[in-house]
């Protein structure tokens, strides 16, 4: 039965794009391709929502029609991820039904259509796949098709270097990736997952060490590690709004996908410094993740350098899980585990919900450079509402879901003073407090950017005269929120099929009891909440209008107001060193040196890893390729000299080798 | 008997937080040797605000009214997290601590997103400071507390007492001190006392909490200072009741009772002198020195988890 509707699901999904093609010049049939997909996907959600919860094995083997193994098969673990993406596209499509129709005509907008279905199911192919082909090739095209859409909004000079430096380092990470299957090859007879998986034990550990650091790296670049995060800020932000989402959201967690199925599924977990090895990541990740984030002032630039700190949050559970696993604590394995997964979730949804959001004030506004925005909650009150919920889940407030995963992350930190070493005694329970740290960074970034773009007084013409968008695009907002607050309520919906998974893949029996701890606890305090916010809000509270206090001056105006730059000016003192900012203040003079004319003022970061990273690298490349050019005179006579040397040295091998 | 006494002290906590502030004031003016306001005055405050109108700026959303509720509510719930008079509270659940510090967040954001929602430059500038104290208190904070908590093998704040109150007072260790003393900084700067924030400076250019509520007035006004005054008296009983358990309620008496409350009433006059001394005599600090007090703070809790870590 399941199988049934697992099969016609892709099915569906497969037909949407020749739908669209089908559909292009009829008028009636506009609306058919959009409602099949979300039909489509919400079939997907369901099928995969269903074997999630129950533990069903679902699979398909095409291998007889392809020339190529190429099998799926959905465990638990593809399930939850397949849930993600299937989860995270029902509200982008119900959003893009008319944010499409409303900012792309023509071509453009059959592109955005036809690619958006091809670009999910190559993610799902991703996930769901059992054969290394299968999934290298859902790997390639989700970069390809996703790189394509990027393409859709423009093809300016800026846009091109930027989706060029995002093709080279998914390349890279993909040639990780790939190298990392390949390094199964003499011990494993084929590259089929199950055949892997058995092979492993036979592997020499040094072997296994190189696929774990390949996938490490090949992962963590699709993820965003930092340093390999370069690519995101830059691709994220130039997307189309609903593609950027699907990006943050699903794409993004197929790298997380990645990199469990390879350390804890294959590996079977490792030695204790992997863990520390991906716990480290993720601090520096978190950490500087959300302190670029903080000093951004465009709104999608904000939310990727926030998608990267998430990624950093995901990867201290799954790093800490390592770490507990190989000391042989299982059960603190499994809540970290758990933890990690459940931000994945918890990521997908809020994170969804803010890029559709920033689509929606693009929509409504033209822009999305904060400093010309403020005011719009009175403008676009539904949106402003959904947002907020999304801004208190991503911070990680009580009865929001982002705090369900960051406490049981805190948790299996406070349970690491249980080691039995010193070095993860100290190392873990420290990472309480860089969590804590990249939480209080990340309820500033947060609260500048909905007061700053929600609150106050509109900046500019464009915000002042924004408009509510239109229902569909609220809905598409607004599913995603919703879940955000029933995960942070009633937990267990979340934790119960999350630690069914977490204690499959790590084979461990049972969670720490303590850790369940905080299902119970959150209905109760939601509870509390609830009667004391009706009591307080009931108080009589007469209200009279006057003018905002602007010293017995009048005209204050939304200029006046604290800035997005300004906001965070005291908090990027503090990170001078991580910024290391230049600020440029020209003035141009009237009369030399009374009367300024124009003072123009410029200030940003000059800390960048393209310049301390890539730049030196990519140089010496070029340079020793220089260096090698210098053979290639084009001379024939030089090259017959060549070939004569090569003989030479070639008679003395064989003579004396 | 045992819930009984749980509400009280919830309640207790709620209801003399204006009386600490008026205390803390009045001790200070004797200290400046003025002859100051009556302790009672807080509550007469709060009264009259209570029965003013909001004056409410034309351009604001609903935020700007909303969040002195939400501020208000989530502290009044925070205050159900501590043990004061007897080891255990009325909301004592596994991980509290964390649930606390976040709890507390949740008024802070809010407060936050009304002050830039007043279009006002003071209140923004308020806000941004206060951002500034808040999220560098947080590694401090939970550090300090997860010291404690790993020591104590618990993760309620009732079994973090309990270890202590097995302890005598001189059995406690390196880590309660260093853990003590990251904490005190980081209450200072969290209740925005001297020397990070001055409470009664209404200079807007010095301005951390008083700049961000500057356009608040009336009930809002009274819903935000009895929120803090609850948050100040919660600290004091939380470091009390972690630091310093002893005479708590053991056996369920009137007479228990009555000893938990005046010992509780003692601790919490050590405290109000302390402040009122630090007040009059330090000055505040520059605020682009506050990172290195807090950094003092973050380096005490670092030492802590470390040291748990060094000494099992």
């Amino acid at each position: 039965m399941i199988q049934i509707a697992f099969n016609s699901f892709l099915l569906a999904l497969l037909s949407v794009p020749v739908m669209t093609l089908i559909c292009r010049k009829r008028k009636g049939l506009d609306a058919l391709p959009s409602i099949l997909l979300i039909l489509s996907l919400v079939l997907g959600t369901a099928v995969s929502g269903v074997s999630l919860w129950r533990g069903d094995w679902l699979g398909l083997d095409l291998s007889q029609v392809m020339r190529f193994p190429f099998a799926l098969s959905v465990d638990r673990l593809s399930a939850f991820f397949l849930l993600l993406i299937c989860g995270s596209g029902v509200p982008v499509a119900i959003f893009s039904t008319s944010y499409i129709e409303r900012n792309y005509a023509g071509a453009k907008r059959y592109w955005i259509e036809t690619l958006m279905p091809v670009f999910l199911l190559s993610m799902m192919l991703v996930v769901t796949a059992s054969t290394a082909f299968a999934f290298l090739f859902g790997w390639e095209l989700m970069t390809l098709f996703s790189a394509g859409l990027i393409l859709v909004d423009g093809d300016s000079d800026a846009r091109r270097h930027n989706i060029f430096i995002y093709l080279l380092m998914m390349h890279a990470g993909a040639a990780a990736v790939i190298a990392s299957y390949l390094l199964f090859l003499p011990h494993s007879g084929s590259l089929d997952f199950a055949t892997m998986r058995a092979a492993v034990s036979t592997m020499p550990n040094g072997l296994r060490t190189a696929i774990f650091l390949l996938s490490f790296v090949g992962f963590g670049t699709k993820a965003g590690l930092i340093p390999f995060h370069i690519w995101l800020p830059k691709s994220y932000p130039i997307a189309p709004s609903p593609i950027s989402a699907l990006m943050s959201a699903a794409m993004s967690k197929t790298a997380v996908y990645g990199f469990i199925r390879f350390a804890f599924d294959f590996l079977g977990c490792g030695q204790q410094w992997w863990g520390y090895l991906a716990l480290t990541a993720g601090a520096i990740t978190g950490l500087l993740g959300i302190v670029f984030a903080l000093a951004e002032h465009d709104v999608k630039r904000l939310l990727a350098y926030s998608s990267v700190e998430n990624i950093g949050i995901i990867y201290l559970g799954l790093g800490s899980s390592l770490v507990f696993q190989a000391n042989n604590s299982p059960g603190w394995a499994t809540l970290a585990l758990t933890a990690a997964l459940l931000h994945s979730l918890n990521h997908s949804l809020f994170k969804s919900a803010l890029f559709l959001g920033a689509g929606a004030i693009s929509d409504a506004t033209g822009t999305l450079d904060m400093e010309q925005l403020g005011g719009l909650f009175n403008r676009m009150r539904g949106t402003g509402i959904i947002l907020l919920i999304a801004c208190c889940s991503v911070i990680g407030l009580p009865l929001f879901n982002g705090f369900v995963g960051e406490w049981l992350l805190f948790r299996s930190f406070l349970a690491g003073s249980e080691l039995p070493g010193m070095f993860g005694a100290v190392v873990l329970p420290l990472m309480a407090g860089v969590l804590g740290l990249i939480g209080g960074v990340a309820a500033t970034c947060y609260a500048k950017f909905f007061g700053v773009a929600f609150l106050g007084r509109p900046r500019s013409a464009e915000a002042e005269n924004a408009v509510e968008v239109p229902s569909s695009m609220r809905w598409g907002m607004a599913i995603p929120a919703g879940v955000c607050i029933l995960i942070g309520l009633v937990p267990s919906l979340a934790l119960r099929p999350l630690g069914a998974l977490a204690q499959g893949i790590l084979q461990s029996s049972s969670m720490p009891e303590s850790a369940a701890s905080i299902a119970h606890t959150l209905p109760i305090v939601a509870g509390c909440v609830a009667v004391v916010l009706a009591i307080v809000a009931g108080l009589r509270r007469v209200k009279r209008v006057t003018p905002t206090w602007a010293c017995g001056m009048p005209g204050l105006n939304g200029r006046m107001q604290y800035s997005s730059t300004a906001f965070s000016k005291p908090l990027r003192k503090a990170f001078t060193k991580v910024y290391k900012p230049e600020r440029v203040v020209e003035t141009q003079f009237e009369q030399e040196p009374y009367f300024a004319k124009a003072i123009s003022y410029r200030a940003g970061r000059t800390a960048s890893f393209e310049k301390s990273l890539y730049r030196p690298a990519v140089d010496a490349v070029i340079s020793m390729s220089n260096r090698i050019g210098k053979l290639q005179t084009g001379n024939i006579q030089v090259y017959l000299l060549y070939i004569f040397l090569a003989l030479v040295a070639l008679l003395f091998f064989m003579r004396f080798a | 008997m045992r819930l009984a006494i749980d509400v009280f002290q919830t309640l207790l906590l709620i209801a003399m937080a204006p009386l600490v502030r008026g205390v803390i004031a009045r001790v200070k003016a004797i200290i400046q040797r003025r002859q100051g306001a009556s302790i009672w005055r807080p509550y007469v405050d709060l009264l009259k605000l209570y029965r003013k109108q909001d004056l409410v700026p034309p351009t604001v959303s609903p935020v700007f009214r909303f969040a002195p509720v939400v501020l208000f509510v989530v502290t009044l719930i925070g205050a159900a997290f501590v043990p004061v008079l007897q080891n255990s509270s009325l909301l004592g659940i596994a991980g509290d601590f964390i649930l606390l510090v976040y709890l507390l967040a949740i008024g802070r954001f809010f407060l936050l997103l009304g002050a830039m929602d007043s279009g006002s430059s003071f209140a923004g500038m308020g806000a941004s400071r206060e951002a500034l104290v808040s999220t560098l208190s947080e590694l401090p904070l939970l550090l300090a507390l997860s010291a404690v908590s790993i020591l104590a093998r618990s993760m309620t704040l009732a079994g973090i007492v309990q270890s202590n109150l097995r302890h005598g007072l001189f059995q406690l260790s390196a880590i309660h001190v260093l853990a003590f003393g990251a904490l005190a900084l980081v209450a200072l700067a969290e209740t925005g006392r001297i020397p990070v924030d001055n409470p009664t400076s209404h200079l807007e250019l010095t301005m951390i909490h008083e700049g961000m509520i500057l356009e608040y007035s009336g009930t809002s006004l009274a819903l935000i200072e009895w929120a803090a005054a609850i948050k100040l008296t919660l600290v004091i009983a939380l470091l009390g009741g972690i630091f310093c358990p002893w005479g708590m309620v053991s056996t369920l008496s009137i007479a228990a009772l009555a000893f938990a409350v005046i010992i509780f009433a003692v601790k919490v006059a050590v405290a109000i002198l302390a402040i009122a001394v630090i007040e009059s005599s330090v000055a505040k600090l520059r605020m682009y020195l506050v990172p290195d007090f807090l950094g003092v703070a973050s380096a005490l809790a670092i030492l802590a988890v470390v040291f748990t870590a060094l000494t099992r």
